[in-house]
């Protein structure tokens, strides 16, 4: 036994433990995210059920069963059901939609009151862009008051969807730039009443414009109305579960589908498809719907600035600390004041974000280069630049620690051998010591993208919001709106997930959108771990 | 005793008075130099001058202060922030220690080659213009003239003319040496410091740096410091024996090695001690 101990076996097995356990987590968490979340994109089959309720009265219900699970039945005792002494009772949770008929669009239904469950090949799955799905037999197909066969229904679908991406395009690119203009056109109006610059020409030539846009825009806006009547021509009457016909024009169509006749390759089309228009489309019916795209830009783009303001600040910080400043007590006081600063919780950073930078520093912005818009605040309002800065502000003692170490790994023969060639101590800095330092200031890099990417609290405070009407990037000058407030995935999941009306149809979506969190996590660190791994292997030095 | 090759006989027949040099003959004047790390005091009144377009070795046995008096030479020991000098070293008639010099214009007519070789993380072919970049010449044409010039001269060009653009790293040790050697010289100094250049080289490399030295003092005049005496005896044309921070004898080679005035410098030669 002594001599087992002594051997080390037993450290090894706990070490291996550890690696186990770490293991085990790592794969159960994406397993977890990654199956409820995929889940949410595979068209399931829709049910018709036959229910007897303890009435004797029939009922039918139609809808896809999204939960099962099993109570004592003890708890069910009020209903006087016959159970035949059953210890326990299963029910499912089944998504019902139709929600102009229904106020909730799930509902349990317990396993013993189904007298009969089937899967008619006719049911269809309406996605729609309000009020949720709907679930029913078509009825009727009507084109401009006429009915017609049910054949015609892929060709108007495809007819409908066209004409509402043109509209789209109208509202989005063309009415919204001739907005912005006419906004930038105010606002310059209003500069010249403020600064008293206000001739009666200039006052003319911005008037003309003006209504030179607006008459672009009553004709834009004839043109989206021409559409719309386009659009709404048609309708289909469905005929939902209790019986009851629906018309549902196809104005508010996203998507039809017979689920039940789909076979696997047709499902497996489809999963991919609801996975692409997920990560492509902007999100509706208060997120809970639609894609996260805007989220997806938002996440990226403030990390990627973030990226660009830390890098350098970092770098020239640690720098300064290692190559320059001496080596007596201030400097190791602000050595450790640095380290210090990684253990400030994040929410904290937030406070100070929204306190010295948005209302100090943007307010005083928003007086010095942005009066005519007061007292609306332009920088004086969080947004998706003061993000950046707190969240660069947050990650870098990460940078500068790693940037540091690199820095005091490089071989003094490096430094002696450029210098006793003539180099000046900052040419030697500059290209021999930053270039060999360059994979750990990638690691430093990479350490701060993890850390940034997942934060959320503090970017409550500085610039996320639930539903950004505009992204930060598009065709307007200057193109990058900084000013702007953004989405952002992790906190699109805590608004999905507890913000949200309708909680129950959310969860498979915050789970979506976790795994997707994860995935562009990951995909930024791979890129600056594979950018480190290049660098590493170009400037190996030799092992002193 | 140790044998001393002909060639190097043949050098020292035009043998000049080391002690009483003209100012012409001089490349560096060494004067009173004193210096201290802290407290401690490493060179003690060093005063020597060295001869043009010839080979100075030092030797003596470890911790004798023969790298360090190398490394005042280029003011490499500026670098150790408890170094205090005292004395002077005098390039051209001019005090390298003087406040107006400019360290980094000091160290383009004063080379050094390390112990180790230190090539950068860089091409064989950026390795050997890195001087001449600092330097801030950019010409291509000019560039490729120095290297094949530089690597010619230090024995490297027939080994890698194909590879230039590959890593410095790639070479074995003794190329690697011979490229820092070659990147010394690109920058054409003055004097050429050569702090041990074959201690971390197997025995052939070794030869190979030591023919190279000898056709180098046609261009450059060359230190070197060395622990090994067969070395010295072979490589250099007068040699400077140091012991604990002292200059104990300085000759020529071949005086110092077959008559030592002095009897540490014999006990050592001898290989009593050290």
């Amino acid at each position: 036994m002594n001599k087992w101990f002594k051997s080390g076996s037993p450290w090894i097995w706990l070490s291996a433990g550890g690696v186990s356990i770490s293991l085990i987590s790592v794969i159960g968490l994406l397993w977890l995210i990654a199956s409820r979340g995929l889940s949410y994109f595979w068209p399931a089959d829709i049910y018709q059920f036959e229910m007897l309720d303890q009435n004797g009265k029939k009922t039918q219900i139609i809808g896809e069963i999204y939960d099962r699970e099993s109570i004592p039945a003890r708890q069910l005792s009020h209903l006087q059901l016959d159970l035949a002494d059953a210890e326990e009772v299963e029910r499912l949770l089944v998504k019902t939609g139709n929600r102009e008929l229904v106020s909730l669009d799930f509902r349990w239904i317990l396993v013993p009151q189904i007298i009969e469950q089937s899967t008619p090949e006719d049911i269809v799955l309406i996605e729609r862009r309000t009020n949720g799905n709907f679930y029913g037999y078509i009825d009727a197909l009507i084109l401009d008051g006429q009915q017609v066969s049910l054949d015609r229904l892929p060709e108007m679908l495809a007819r409908v969807t066209e004409f509402q991406q043109q509209m789209e395009e109208l509202q989005k690119v063309d009415i919204g730039a001739i907005n912005y203009q006419i906004e930038r056109l105010r606002l310059q109006e209003r500069k010249h009443r403020l600064e008293q610059t206000l001739t009666p020409d200039t006052e003319q030539a911005i008037s003309e414009q003006v209504t030179e846009l607006q008459a672009d825009y009553q004709q834009l806006e004839q043109e989206l109305l021409a559409l719309r009547a386009k659009v709404s021509r048609d309708q289909l009457k469905m005929r939902a579960m209790d019986g009851q016909i629906v018309t549902i024009n196809f104005e508010h169509i996203l998507k039809v589908s017979f689920n039940n006749l789909l076979h696997f390759g047709e499902k497996l089309m489809m999963f991919f498809s609801q996975i692409a228009s997920f990560i492509s489309d902007d999100p509706r019916e208060a997120n809970t719907e639609g894609g996260v795209f805007p989220a997806i830009f938002g996440t990226v783009l403030m990390v990627l600035l973030m990226t660009v303001i830390v890098s350098p600040l970092g770098v020239v910080a640690a720098i300064y600390l290692h190559e320059y400043a001496g080596n007596n007590a201030l400097t190791k006081l602000l050595r450790i004041a640095v380290i210090n600063l990684a253990g400030v919780p994040s929410i904290v950073y937030g406070v100070f974000g929204l306190g010295f930078f948005v209302y100090m520093v943007g307010g005083s912005l928003d007086q010095l280069f942005y009066p005519e818009t007061l007292p609306s605040p332009t920088f004086g309002t969080p947004g998706v630049m003061w993000s950046a800065i707190t969240l660069a502000i947050l990650t870098l003692p990460v940078v500068i620690v790693s940037t540091e170490e690199g820095l005091s790994r490089i071989p003094g023969s490096m430094r002696h051998g450029s210098l006793a060639l003539g180099a000046t101590k900052a040419e030697t800095l500059w290209r021999i010591i930053l270039p060999i330092a360059s994979p750990a200031i990638m690691t430093g890099i990479i350490l701060a993208i993890a850390r940034a990417a997942g934060e959320v609290a503090p970017l409550m405070l500085v610039g996320v919001v639930k539903m950004a009407p505009n992204l930060p990037l598009d065709g307007n000058f200057p193109f990058l709106h900084l000013d702007r407030k953004f989405m952002h995935l992790g906190f699109h999941i805590y608004d999905v997930g507890f913000q949200s009306p309708n909680v129950e149809a959310a969860r498979p979506l915050v789970y979506a959108t976790a795994l997707l969190l994860v995935t562009i996590i990951v995909a930024l660190n791979m890129t600056a771990v594979s950018i480190r791994n290049r660098l590493r292997e170009k400037y190996r030095t030799l092992e002193h | 005793m140790i044998s001393v090759s002909p060639k190097n006989l043949m050098a020292t027949q035009t043998k000049l008075d080391l002690h009483n040099l003209t100012a012409e003959q001089k490349a560096l004047d060494i004067k009173g130099l004193n210096l201290f790390y802290g407290e401690k005091q490493a060179l003690q009144n060093i005063t020597m001058a060295i001869p043009k377009g010839q080979v100075t070795a030092f030797i003596g046995p470890s911790g004798c202060g023969k790298s360090t008096l190398l490394r005042c030479i280029n003011r490499m020991n500026d670098l150790v922030d408890s170094c205090r000098i005292e004395g002077e070293i005098n390039l051209h008639g001019e005090n390298i220690y003087s406040k107006q010099v400019d360290v980094a214009a000091l160290r383009r007519q004063v080379g050094m080659v390390f112990q180790r070789p230190n090539p950068f993380p860089k091409s064989i072919y950026e390795n050997v213009v890195y001087g001449l970049r600092i330097a801030g010449e950019n010409n291509r044409r000019v560039l490729d003239d120095a290297v094949e010039q530089a690597l010619r001269s230090a024995a490297l060009w027939n080994e890698v003319k194909d590879r230039l653009h590959e890593s410095a790293l790639g070479l074995s040790g003794g190329q690697q040496q011979r490229l820092v050697i070659a990147r010394a010289i690109a920058i054409e100094p003055e004097v050429l410091l050569l702090d041990e250049p074959t201690s971390a080289l197997d025995p052939i490399s070794t030869l190979t740096i030591e023919e190279l030295i000898n056709d180098l003092k046609k261009q450059f005049t060359v230190v070197i410091v060395t622990h090994n005496m067969q070395q010295a005896a072979r490589v250099s044309d007068q040699t400077a024996f140091m012991y604990m921070g002292d200059l104990i004898e300085y000759n020529d080679t071949n005086t110092l090695f077959t008559t030592p005035d002095k009897k540490k410098t014999e006990d050592y030669i001898t290989g009593r001690y050290g």
